[in-house]
């Protein structure tokens, strides 16, 4: 019953926050520029009357908020409009494209996940040893490189002076590695997950050992061995799961923000996923593609929050939703 | 005779135990040459300061001293077997089985994530390999003996949805679930309000005679262990002061430490006026750095009647009369 009620409290939020969002950077690109002028300003000598009916055709000489109007109640039928730099329609664009970021995406979390709960956990549960210190300064450099500088070096090391992983492109141009698809696929995806992953499991891990370490000092764990359970049993089930509560915050972060962390490992990888799109869509100041990524951005991030805060009453009986 | 004779009747003979705590400022001897022994169905009471070790002595017996601290020598002998020498998986059957322990704080000492009737079951069905339908049928009428009403609708409850004296219960009923024949209870009321106290004193008395268990209550208040010891042993600094039964520790106690620790006990039948001031008697100084510990007797820096033999001579627990060791150079 409560949850129902949150839960459908935080939708109606979620289309505000979204019309709110979608409103704020509509302006905002507005008062950068126009694409035509700017298209114009780099090829002289069009007419007139050639640059009055562009504008015509992307419906671009009517007001601001005419303009905005028609662009929110075709997005209520699911028209993104058209991107204007590549003539397609936006919606199909944000699939395709979003497809190729979500699947480094989502696979460089589910590893990270998996590595940052191993090493949190030997490393908490030997405090102060070396493999805890030689884990803590690799998750610390790991949090404090910029981004794209561990892309260069994996370009550098695995493409450059190795040759065994692609340094651009999510497939090959001419044949695929081995005749396979999927193959070749993977084989490109390779150094991007690998980027990702370092950056995921350095912050998760850090945080992981920190809780791990607080929740092995409680009383209730010693109590736990003083029944007689094993050490590992209490370490995966009675800690474990303690120590992961502030961590599902973090982890919702990560893939709420997936489309904010995108651009630079695109950028790295030249990789055609979102990332990628926006920021040419910036740069061309390619309006309708703009407008759907933050939709999708928005979204993503608030449905990620929805998701924690419903999965936090499953994990802590003492959270209940008001 | 130098220390406690193991006897056969023994269900647990302390011997020489030492833990010692490697850390980077140095070694502590936190527990150094320790003995004590508990007979069935006895409550031993281990009283001391905070740091006297008391707590760590009892950690021991389950082998569970938490890192950087080490059991470096001595023997437990439990039910004619030392527990040192055994391995972890031994060790395992031996906890909450055999040995089982009740913990200072019940508002930290349950795991708040789990429901009472799934933390106290799978001690069960991990234990005595029961099903979850007869675990849950055991922990309820655990419940239902340490004084909680309606057992089976508190299986589903949380830790934080009970008091402070009834999480206590549930860490009693946690540590009778396997019927142990030694339960450790450390400073098992001093979290609790004075009226649950004695309502949890009561209670444990009584669960140690129905279940003809042993205990051993470690605590530094001594209202408690008059009420409850059988015998006493008086623990300062990582070693013992002073074993004999309760009543001879409250009437003739023969260790310096023993006799300041009674004589910081307010009483009713007693003036504190010594024509000025009105307070209780303190025992001077403080417990002393146990990495170097004071040399001979580590009381003799604070003791009123210590002399230059006291700094020099390591006192043995010795045998003043039947039942009654004292290990103080000055108690001839």
């Amino acid at each position: 019953m409560g949850i129902v009620r949150f839960i459908i409290r935080r939708l109606i939020f979620m289309v505000v926050l979204v019309i709110g969002v979608s409103i704020l950077i509509f302006f905002m690109i507005n008062a950068i520029g126009n694409p035509i002028e700017i298209l114009l300003a780099e090829r002289p000598g069009i007419s007139p009357e050639v640059i009055e009916s562009v504008k015509q055709y992307y419906r671009l000489d009517r007001s601001l908020t005419e303009q905005y109007l028609s662009w929110l109640g075709n997005v209520l039928h699911l028209n993104f409009g058209n991107s204007i730099v590549y003539n397609q329609p936006v919606g199909s664009m944000l699939v395709t494209w979003g497809w190729e970021t979500v699947k480094i995406q989502v696979l460089a979390i589910l590893i990270s996940l998996a590595l940052a709960i191993f090493i949190g956990v030997t490393a908490a549960t030997r405090q102060y040893s070396k493999i805890d210190f030689g884990v803590m300064s690799t998750a610390l450099l790991g949090r404090s490189l910029p981004g794209f500088f561990l892309g260069i070096l994996l370009i550098l090391t695995f493409s450059y002076w190795l040759g065994i992983f692609p340094s651009y492109g999510a497939y090959s141009t001419r044949s695929p590695l081995m005749g396979s698809a999927l193959l070749d696929s993977l084989w490109h995806m390779v150094l991007p997950v690998m980027m990702l992953t370092y950056f995921n499991t350095a912050t998760l891990t850090l945080l992981i050992r920190s809780n791990m370490v607080d929740v092995l000092r409680m009383d209730f764990i010693m109590a736990a061995r003083a029944s007689g359970l094993s050490a590992g049993r209490v370490v995966y089930r009675h800690a474990l799961k303690n120590a992961f509560i502030p961590a599902l915050t973090y982890l919702a972060i990560l893939f709420g923000l997936m489309l904010g962390t995108a651009p630079v490992t695109e950028t790295v990888f030249t990789w055609p996923g979102l990332g990628f799109l926006y920021i040419t869509a910036i740069q061309q100041l390619d309006y309708p593609v703009i407008m759907g990524e933050n939709l999708i951005i928005t979204l993503m991030l608030v449905i990620a929050n929805l998701l924690t805060d419903i999965a936090y009453v499953f994990i802590d009986p003492r959270i209940r939703l008001e | 005779m130098t220390a406690i004779a193991p006897h056969n009747d023994q269900l647990l003979a302390v011997k020489k135990l030492r833990v010692h705590f490697f850390t980077g400022a140095g070694v502590v001897q936190a527990v150094d040459g320790v003995d004590f022994a508990v007979s069935p169905r006895e409550t031993l009471g281990l009283v001391g300061e905070s740091g006297s070790g008391k707590t760590i002595s009892s950690l021991a017996l389950l082998r569970l001293i938490p890192r950087p601290g080490k059991i470096i020598g001595g023997e437990i002998i439990f039910k004619h077997e030392d527990l040192i020498a055994k391995r972890e998986e031994e060790m395992i059957k031996i906890r909450g089985k055999n040995i089982a322990m009740i913990f200072q704080n019940p508002a930290y000492s349950l795991n708040p994530i789990y429901s009472i009737g799934d933390q106290l079951g799978e001690i069960l069905t991990w234990h005595e390999k029961l099903s979850r339908q007869a675990a849950n049928e055991r922990v309820a009428e655990l419940l239902q003996l340490v004084g909680i009403t309606d057992p089976f609708s508190r299986l589903r409850q949380f830790p934080h949805e009970l008091s402070g004296g009834m999480k206590q219960r549930v860490c009693i009923a946690r540590a009778l679930l396997c019927s142990p024949p030694l339960v450790l209870a450390d400073e098992p009321t001093t979290n609790l309000d004075v009226t649950i106290q004695a309502q949890i004193l009561d209670l444990l008395q009584e669960l140690k005679e129905r279940f003809h268990m042993s205990m051993i209550l470690v605590t530094h208040d001594m209202g408690v262990v008059a009420r409850m010891a059988d015998r006493i042993t008086v623990m300062y600094a990582g070693r013992i002061c002073e074993t004999a039964t309760a009543r001879t520790i409250f009437e003739n106690p023969r260790h310096p430490y023993t006799q300041a620790l009674l004589a910081t006990m307010p009483r009713v039948d007693h003036s504190y006026s010594d024509g000025k001031t009105r307070r209780l008697p303190v025992i001077p100084g403080r417990i002393p750095n146990l990495i170097e510990p004071p040399s001979g007797c580590r009381f003799h820096p604070r003791c009123p009647a210590s002399d230059d033999e006291c700094a020099r001579i390591l006192p043995e627990l010795l045998s003043l009369e039947e039942g009654h060791w004292v290990s103080c150079i000055k108690a001839g």
